[in-house]
């Protein structure tokens, strides 16, 4: 862990009875950085938000903002600030009102607060008549807006996102992902965000982390956890994969009863005397043809096909179960289901998971 | 998929018939109340509104008044701030002993009335308070309070709790948040719960007749006057008091709506500025 990370928490715990919903995080989030923490639902990961902005107390553990110990401090202290899944926007105020709330608690101006919420209208790409408008009035992305623009207002330190895209229809989740991590570059802010869904990570941030059962399992740029996952779980929730139980003995030759490997000693993938699994991404599995060489081979059936826009998927029964494989549109593979096919994939796309069985 | 026409023939039928035996013996006090004579009889033979110029001048009538009123104001008064905390237990907050709570608090609108006044009365003989219209405030409230905990209940069931907490995420105390989100969200929960109080209490028959002691509330008095000597006051006060509780709705929704045109006519101004 760097000393020198802005948000620091050590082990952190939280137990409600005999739960333990976080069970020693350990995390550090740099100045300025979009930060996504990625998990499933029960994952812990919005029991940690509530944690860094206050609303609820840490068991055990401390967390370091800027140096100072927060943890002790209570939300309305913090100089944190975070956008609610349900946006929280105060529907017996206008958008102005909402903006302003902030700024008010900090007993600036009328003048001073109508300025500087005409700005934050601007930088949201907001029409300014909307200062007088209603949040009922609004659609469900401008009041994305507003509530952006009220945690922009207070001018946080740090700005946490709850799953706030998560009520939105695709098109629309896809539009913001884009504005926020172009508001992110415009303001500098650092963002902490949270989400269950894999995509939003990918496309906004920085780093990823990934909890699973209260614990952090990796926390990386986003390329390295999709193609370098420390664990299976990882490897499973960042998409699509395939995953071979693999094994070598003490010279490194690989012990595989199902991949045909076209040089075990050439194929250095697995360290001597370690076991785990074998992972390859659907996307760099290849159909062979003759002529072709791959390092690892497996023949088998065409079992279905899925068209999944762009690309399209293939399931292939093979003796080492289901393989899955991706190809682009224009790649189409003619043949239909029943079909023998030979897939195979070489060694430098693959990642070896130690001990994950 | 449209009404047929039988069907709203049937409707309207029901409607009116309904509404016609709802009304029709309010509408009897009504005439009752300008009958020139002395006894009740009907069909009436010489119309006057000099009942109501007595009523106007009576001393007992301004003194019956005097403690329907302050009865009905000081319920409505407490029951709000009741209500409001009620309902903020009952709703709001996740603990313990919620469901109990829940289920506690709704218990004395259920029991009949008259046992209730009863049960007060008992009491507070044993404790040795003297009952007077101030014994009838606290056994109105037995009764009324949880209905107006109900009442802001339901407002406060469709409350984001995350209001509050994005409130205090951006610095808000404790008060600050109770005055701008709290308070301003509740408010038409508490306008109404306000509202079945005065007119609950008001109109409150059997809690009254255990509890006021020597003191008279005006459903007490017309009672009285039911059942040994018969005045001409009597359906010209009931005529009055349901008036005044019309006039109490109609203020209430005029309120309401005043506020919500004041705030859109503000908008638009604003707008035409800008």
């Amino acid at each position: 862990m760097s000393e020198k990370a802005f948000l620091h928490l050590k082990d952190i715990v939280k137990k409600f009875g005999n739960f333990t919903a976080l069970d020693g995080v350990d995390l550090g989030i740099h100045k300025g950085e979009f930060f996504t923490i990625v998990g499933p639902s029960g994952s812990g990961k919005s029991t940690l938000i509530r944690l860094l902005v206050g609303m609820d107390d840490v068991t055990t553990g401390e967390i370091h903002l800027n140096g100072k110990r927060i943890d002790q401090t209570p939300a309305n202290l913090r100089p944190t600030c975070m956008v609610f899944q349900s946006l929280a926007l105060f529907p017996h105020m206008s958008v102005g009102q909402n903006i302003e709330f902030p700024l008010k608690l900090r007993k600036e101006s009328p003048a001073a607060r109508r300025t500087r919420a005409l700005e934050l209208l601007d930088l949201l790409r907001l029409p300014q008549e909307y200062y007088d408008k209603r949040i009922s009035q609004c659609s469900g992305g401008e009041k994305q807006r507003v509530a952006l623009a009220r945690a922009l207002a207070f001018n946080p330190e740090i700005l946490f996102f709850d799953e706030p895209l998560s009520a939105l229809d695709y098109r629309l989740r896809k539009t913001l992902e884009k504005e926020l991590k172009d508001l992110h570059a415009r303001t500098g802010k650092t963002f902490v965000y949270i989400t269950h869904s894999l995509e939003e990570a990918m496309v906004m941030s920085d780093r990823i982390a990934i909890m699973k059962d209260g614990c952090i399992e990796q926390v990386a740029v986003a390329d390295e956890i999709y193609g370098k996952p420390v664990s299976r779980f990882v490897a499973e929730f960042m998409g699509e994969v395939n995953l071979f139980p693999i094994s070598a003995d003490a010279k490194g030759t690989l012990l595989s009863d199902f991949l045909l490997v076209k040089n075990c000693l050439e194929v250095n993938v697995v360290p001597p005397n370690a076991q785990g699994l074998l992972m390859v991404r659907p996307e760099y599995v290849r159909f062979v043809n003759d002529g072709e060489s791959y390092d690892f081979n497996l023949s088998g059936q065409i079992h279905g096909e899925y068209a999944l826009g762009s690309r399209i998927q293939y399931e292939i029964e093979t003796t080492a179960g289901i393989i899955t494989v991706e190809k682009l549109r224009e790649d189409r593979l003619n043949a239909s289901n029943g079909d023998a096919v030979t897939v195979g994939f070489n060694s430098n796309c693959t990642h070896f998971i130690c001990d994950a069985i | 998929m449209p009404t047929s026409l039988s069907t709203r023939v049937v409707l309207y039928f029901y409607g009116v018939v309904i509404i016609f035996l709802l009304y029709l013996p309010l509408v009897s006090v009504g005439f009752a109340s300008i009958s020139k004579a002395r006894y009740l009889s009907f069909p009436i033979k010489r119309y006057s509104t000099k009942w109501y110029g007595e009523a106007v001048q009576s001393s007992t009538v301004s003194e019956l008044l005097t403690t329907s009123l302050w009865v009905a104001i000081l319920v409505t008064i407490v029951s709000i701030v009741i209500g409001f905390f009620g309902a903020l237990a009952f709703a709001r907050y996740q603990w313990r002993y919620r469901t109990l709570f829940q289920k506690l608090i709704l218990l004395p609108i259920f029991f009949p009335q008259t046992v209730l006044g009863l049960a007060l009365l008992m009491w507070f003989n044993s404790v040795g308070v003297i009952p007077s219209w101030k014994t009838a405030v606290v056994a109105h409230l037995v009764w009324i309070a949880p209905i107006a905990t109900l009442i802001v209940s339901i407002r406060a069931y469709s409350f984001d709790p995350a209001l509050e907490e994005a409130a205090r995420d951006m610095g808000a105390g404790t008060w600050t948040i109770l005055r701008e989100v709290t308070l301003p969200l509740l408010m038409p929960g508490l306008i109404s719960a306000g509202l079945f109080a005065f007119l609950l209490s008001w109109g409150n028959f059997p809690l009254s007749l255990f509890t006021t002691g020597a003191d008279s509330t005006l459903p007490e008095w017309l009672y009285a006057k039911m059942v040994s000597g018969y005045s001409p006051l009597v359906p010209t006060l009931g005529v009055m008091s349901v008036v005044g509780s019309f006039l109490l709705i109609l203020l209430a929704l005029t309120f309401s709506w005043l506020i919500r045109v004041n705030r859109e006519s503000r908008t638009t101004q604003k707008q035409k500025i800008l």
